[in-house]
């Protein structure tokens, strides 16, 4: 069966790529782009050297937390979209919590880390308890958190988390003991790629094999029946949209720690709204997700050289991007068309 | 004999490793009302979804000129419209580009005044109750004017007077000229109002009947191959009061009234009455998952409305829901998942924080065998079992937690005759052992048969208590009718 299982996903895939390119050619031969050129320059500017295969992994770690965290939301049937303003504020405590808080590497990276983690699921766990409390929809809560956490992001790092050594928008540099120590030298990817594969393994147990998972899923499966069955419905939806909430801010403490070394209001092109595509084409299956993250790395990385190698206009990447998700979107659709 | 308005000719139709249907042939004929019967699983939804259309057959041959019309055993109905809305969904009269709403509200009038049928036009469908969602269903089909209509499971969910009102509308229809087909597993039923039977087993035609020469015993044993098994005998126990409700109130309309009753460890008390007279709230109140006013007392504990529905399982209440699909099932998920869905809270199952895959596995395969669950793969989803095999896990599941009280909201809705043996005989069997078991049934014959005790509810109130030796069935129907 497992291996049946397989055999169709690898299939799918392989349908969902033949779309990808098929389509993708289309697109770039009405633009007057040779396909082969196109194609050439994404996987070049993905994988052509050390460091841009290194960079597409760091596009790929920055969706990964925020996917991950959605998909935790998401398992227990809450749409959380919030990830973006978690992972920002996330992002912000991390970058004041370094500055404040020098001391040994090992010391300031955790402490850093653990701040982000604390700011996204406090942000993550205000809609988890208007859900809880009052029924409050978490789709427009964390919709509203969202625009309320960047504001409240550039407020505080002009106003009075200021640092007179800092540029506007940003805090300092942090000190190089809480940087996140790179994996590959001369390079950003960071041991932050380990820390989130490590979180994908631990989500996929939580899933699978706990008693916390296994109401989590109850919860988003069958709502009533779950309720039934004892899960305490208010208490999952807290829990979720705080951890979700926690795991996408850990996800902003990585960016600041690894990639920016301070913080900065424009620290996230978006990556939390794109996480929510990311968990969907990973079928909110951690392992899935990971792999999902790593595709959008690539389109991350080789779109930029698609654009500056084949100067294949960004309309048609944008059409390839959109294609890669309608591709594997279409395998869960049709998954879903089988089995019902 | 004219030609028939619809013909199924060798029909096979597979999904995945089961062959659903195996070479079936079937003739409905003008005027005719069709019984189709089978075992879950035999495949007669499979047929009827063929004869409909909805499913394309691997092999054989469909031959009508008829419009078709399908009543489907679980409404398709948009809940937050109306009834003509849903009526005349994607066939609305329109003036200009609008809707006409005059003209489609008195087209539904009509339609329903035609057929006998008693529906406001304007109720919003969520708000009715299931016998006239039910109605709203077959006027969509009505209103398409169809020379076939099949029926899969009508009378699944409807109060015994409900089912005389829906037969009148049938008979006056086939009278008219349709072909009626009726998947079912009510045979009182087939014998009351069909003129044909078709019996189905495993995917094939096993018997043919008409009506008038057959009996419902005949029919059941063409269903299961054999002589049905009798029910398990009847132990005798020693009663001790396990539930005590005083004064117990729940629900706002249609809801429970000052309910004061006990159900003693070994005995099954049954309550009989017309459904939505208050039993759902009783079921859900003593589940723990609406508000209540008034005492309940399991083993003299008392049990407030603010006791969760956790603290209740963990005490050994377990309640079959009304709804399997949406109260007590995880349709996405596997058998065994399912099974440990309630259990998860206590050992074996639960270890810490951790779930006991070995112990989840062990209890789904106990469910399995103990009421011969197919297919028997403890891995298969839920989602893909006929509706008796999903009873069974609903019924097993709540037995194999070992319960002090057992509330049992028809436990045999839906199921054929085998599956619902199977569980009658584990409730006694599960009485015989000492569990209180409340048995909330539309059906009397199931009440009679099984129930120590018969409460009597109609208005929301108890208005009858007999005892098994002395229970008069006429006095039974006449309480539950609002009489004195």
């Amino acid at each position: 069966m497992a291996t049946f299982f397989r055999l169709r996903i690898v299939r799918d895939l392989g349908i969902a790529l033949i779309v990808v390119f098929g389509a993708g050619s289309i697109a770039m031969l009405l633009a007057h782009v040779s396909p082969v050129d196109g194609f050439y320059a994404l996987f070049d500017g993905a994988f052509g050297t050390t460091s841009e295969f290194a960079e597409t992994l760091v596009s790929a770690t920055a969706l990964l937390f925020p996917a991950l965290g959605v998909a935790l939301a998401f398992r227990a049937g809450l749409f959380n979209i919030g990830a973006e303003g978690q992972l920002v504020l996330g992002g912000l405590a991390a970058g004041v919590t370094g500055v404040l808080l020098p001391g040994p590497p090992v010391v300031s990276i955790v402490a850093t880390l653990l701040a982000g983690a604390l700011a996204g699921g406090l942000w993550g766990g205000i809609a988890g308890f208007l859900k809880s409390r009052f029924g409050a929809n978490e789709v427009i809560a964390t919709l509203m958190l969202n625009v309320i956490a960047g504001l409240l992001a550039t407020y505080a790092v002009d106003g009075p988390l200021h640092f007179a050594s800092a540029n506007e928008g940003e805090t300092p540099l942090l000190a190089k003991t809480a940087w996140l120590p790179a994996i590959v030298p001369d390079t950003r990817l960071t041991i932050s790629i380990v820390i989130a594969l490590l979180l994908a393994l631990v989500l996929w147990f939580a899933f699978n094999r706990t008693v916390f998972g296994f109401e989590l899923r109850a919860a988003g499966g069958a709502p009533e029946a779950a309720r039934r069955a004892g899960v305490d419905l208010r208490r999952i939806a807290l829990q979720a949209m705080t951890y979700s909430g926690a795991i996408a801010g850990l996800g902003g403490a990585t960016l600041v720690t690894g990639v920016l070394h301070r913080f900065n209001t424009g620290l996230s092109p978006g990556y939390g709204f794109v996480a929510i595509a990311v968990a969907l084409v990973g079928n909110l299956e951690p392992v899935w997700i990971a792999v999902a993250a790593f595709a959008f790395g690539i389109l991350q990385n080789g779109a930029l050289s698609m654009q500056a190698e084949a100067s294949v206009p960004r309309d048609v990447v944008n059409v390839i991007e959109g294609l890669v998700i309608i591709a594997l979107a279409g395998r869960r659709y049709i998954a879903a068309q089988r089995t019902t | 004999m004219s030609e028939p308005l619809l013909a199924l000719r060798g029909i096979r139709k597979r999904f995945g490793t089961v062959q659903a249907l195996d070479g079936v042939d079937l003739d409905l004929n003008a005027g005719e009302i069709h019984a189709l019967v089978g075992e879950n699983g035999a495949g007669k939804s499979t047929l009827a979804a063929i004869a409909f259309g909805a499913e394309i057959p691997d092999e054989g041959r469909l031959e009508t000129k008829a419009v078709v019309g399908l009543v489907h055993q679980h409404f398709q109905l948009v809940d937050r419209l109306n009834v003509w809305e849903n009526v005349l969904l994607g066939r609305e009269p329109k003036r200009g580009w609008r809707i006409d709403r005059v003209a489609a509200r008195e087209r539904v009038r009509a339609l329903a005044t035609g057929h006998g049928l008693d529906v406001d036009p304007d109720a919003i469908v969520e708000t009715l109750p299931i016998g006239v969602q039910q109605r709203v269903e077959l006027l969509r089909e009505l209103e398409r004017a169809p020379g076939v209509l099949l029926l899969d499971e009508p009378t699944a969910a409807l109060a015994p007077t409900e089912i005389a009102s829906f037969f009148r509308t049938i008979t006056a229809l086939a009278r008219s000229g349709t072909a009626v087909l009726i998947v079912t597993h009510k045979l009182q039923e087939v014998i009351d109002y069909s003129t044909r039977v078709t019996v189905m087993r495993s995917g094939r035609v096993v018997a043919r009947y008409v009506t008038t020469a057959t009996s419902t015993g005949e029919i059941a044993r063409a269903m299961v191959g054999g002589e049905l098994p009798p029910l398990a005998e009847r132990a005798p126990t020693t009663p001790a009061t396990r539930l005590r409700a005083r004064n117990l109130s729940a629900g706002s309309s249609g809801g429970l009234v000052d309910g004061t009753f006990e159900v003693r460890a070994g005995e099954i008390v049954g309550v009989a009455g017309v459904e939505g007279n208050g039993q759902s709230a009783l079921a859900d109140a003593l589940a723990g998952v609406i508000s209540y006013t008034g005492t309940i007392e399991l083993d003299g504990v008392p049990l407030t409305a603010a006791v969760t529905p956790a603290a209740r399982l963990a005490s050994g209440v377990r309640v079959i829901p009304q709804d399997r699909r949406t109260e007590a099932l995880v349709l996405g998920w596997s058998i065994a998942e399912n099974v440990a869905l309630g259990r998860h809270q206590t050992a074996p199952i639960r270890r810490g924080s951790i779930l006991d895959r070995a112990a989840v596995l062990a209890a789904a395969k106990d469910v399995i065998e103990r009421f011969g669950v197919r297919p028997s793969d403890p891995q298969t989803a839920v989602a893909a079992l006929s509706g008796g095999n999903q009873q069974k896990i609903v019924v097993g599941r709540a037995l194999g937690a070992q319960p002090k009280l057992l509330v049992a909201y028809q436990p045999t809705r839906g199921i054929d005759v085998g599956a619902a043996a199977l569980v009658r005989s584990r409730l006694i069997e599960a009485r015989n052992a000492g569990v209180a078991v409340l048995l909330i049934s539309f059906e009397l014959d199931e009440i009679f048969a099984l129930a120590d005790r018969v409460l009597v509810m109609s208005g929301g109130r108890f208005v009858g208590t007999f005892d098994r030796a002395t229970v008069d069935r006429g006095r039974v129907g006449a309480l539950m009718a609002g009489g004195r």
